[in-house]
């Protein structure tokens, strides 16, 4: 039990180190707003998502090296893990989706989530090396950066999902069908009524475009946000003090953060869920 | 979309400017990222979860075509239970058909073995009685002889008269009536 808190602090203690390291004479460096280039398309984050990613595969080809039907250790783990998820999102999205969308979200989640803990592990962000620019600014270029702290980043995946969200809401309903759950009346109106109607739900499908529209803009900020925000505050909070103690007060906010990265994952994929639930939601027995 | 995003924004377009300046978010990284991460779900699906997730079916299925044949197993065990409890009410029937069958046999065996003893009861008591008869028919003879005699030699010495067959006959005849009186 003692070894998990004792496990933080020193990673706390190393993050506290390696800013000292990394910024030469202990002088604190602010993390820029911005994902830095590294070489071509690649930035910082890009480096940390392909280290997540190796990490996920590295885990899971660890967990199915040798598997079992009855299994054991890391194959447990990794069973537990997907299908707590899939079982999860089943209950949210009906069997028959999930089936078909699983791959989707159960990347997504474990993608965001292991950044996000990338994101807290020292050295992200404080390792690196001072630049110069052209008009002879200084600047900090650190080596990684939290992935999720990179707009880019947050923003494909939520446009990518909004192009599957389409894909999807298209292939399940069919475009007549699509159409009408976003313009059509809901409710069976006659006569009067329905020709009151047909102008007013013409307006909440205008609304509900523009709806859909905003979704992958607050999926990028809600994510980029409650991450980079986090980053910030460990800085911030590290700045108060000498560098020798700077893990002291980031100690706790790095609890916090443990936690903010599991909810951040959790909602972009449930909200992903829900999306992808309003729109194709005629009831499991539509389909049988 | 980054364009609604524009127009919805701001009225100065260059807001969006500022926007995509201050975070950073540039259309070549952008691009890249969506690149990088459209490989990133493949790479995971195709290495990392599909293999899971194929375990995880294989067990399904598995469980599942468990729960059927534990559902086929109860049902053999229920008409096995049935055949079990007709075949044992079978024979129950049978063993007491057998039973009764045994009672009856037994008893007939029995009154028959008892009319047997009777029979041979009877048969010994005739033959008794038949014995005791000619005894006692014996008996009697030898006993009207003797006391014939007796009777003959009485009157012989009593008179002093020497009897004949015949008076010795007719005495004994006499006596004899006289006893069986």
């Amino acid at each position: 039990m003692s070894r998990r808190p004792l496990m933080i602090t020193l990673m706390a203690w190393l993050s506290g180190l390696a800013s000292v390291h990394a910024s030469g004479q202990g002088a604190h460096e602010a993390l820029p707003l911005n994902a830095q280039q590294i070489l071509g398309p690649f930035t910082n984050s890009t480096i940390m998502v392909w280290l997540a990613v190796g990490l996920i595969v590295l885990f899971c080809r660890m967990a199915t090296r040798r598997m079992a039907l009855v299994p054991d250790g890391l194959q447990n783990f990794a069973e537990w893990a997907v299908e707590s998820l899939y079982d999860f999102l089943g209950g949210l999205m009906g069997e028959r989706l999930v089936k078909r969308v699983f791959w989707f979200y159960g990347s997504i989640f474990f993608f965001i989530l292991v950044n996000n803990y990338m994101g807290l592990i020292p050295g992200v962000g404080t390792i690196g090396w001072h630049t110069v620019d052209r008009a002879g600014n200084e600047g900090f270029l650190p080596l990684l950066r939290g992935a999720n702290a990179d707009i880019n980043l947050t923003a494909a995946m939520a446009f990518s999902f909004a192009l599957l969200w389409f894909y999807w809401a298209l292939t399940e309903n069919g475009l007549k069908a699509f159409l009408a759950h976003i313009f059509a009346p809901k409710g069976s109106f006659h006569g009067l009524m329905l020709a009151l109607m047909v102008p007013i739900f013409l307006f909440v499908g205008v609304l509900e475009l523009i709806s859909i529209a905003i979704r992958p803009v607050a999926l990028t900020f809600r994510l980029f946000g409650n991450i980079y925000g986090g980053e910030q505050t460990t800085e911030a909070l590290m700045a108060l003090v000498p560098a020798k103690l700077a893990f002291l007060p980031a100690l706790p906010f790095f609890f916090m953060e443990l936690l903010v990265g599991f909810v951040q994952a959790l909602v972009f994929t449930l909200l992903c869920a829900i999306f992808l639930k309003l729109i194709c939601d005629h009831g499991e027995d539509g389909h049988s | 979309m980054i364009t609604l995003l524009a127009s919805a924004v701001t009225e100065n377009s260059g807001t969006f400017e500022t926007i995509q300046r201050t975070f950073g978010l540039k259309g070549p990284f952008f691009i890249a990222q969506v690149i990088n991460f459209f490989l990133v779900i493949f790479i995971l699906k195709k290495f990392a979860f599909g293999p899971i997730q194929i375990m995880l079916e294989q067990r399904r299925a598995r469980i599942s075509q468990g729960e059927e044949k534990l559902k086929q197993i109860e049902q053999q065990l229920a008409e096995s239970e049935q055949t079990t409890a007709a075949a044992i009410a079978r024979a129950n029937e049978e063993a007491i058909r057998l039973i009764h069958e045994a009672k009856l046999g037994a008893a007939t065996f029995t009154e028959q073995k008892a009319q047997d003893a009777i029979a041979q009861a009877q048969q010994i008591l005739t033959k008794a009685a038949a014995a005791a008869q000619a005894d006692r028919d014996r008996l009697s003879l030898e006993l009207k002889r003797e006391f014939g005699r007796l009777v003959a030699a009485t009157t012989q010495q009593v008179t002093g008269k020497v009897l004949t067959a015949d008076d010795q006959r007719r005495i004994n005849e006499d006596a004899l009536t006289q006893i069986e009186r």
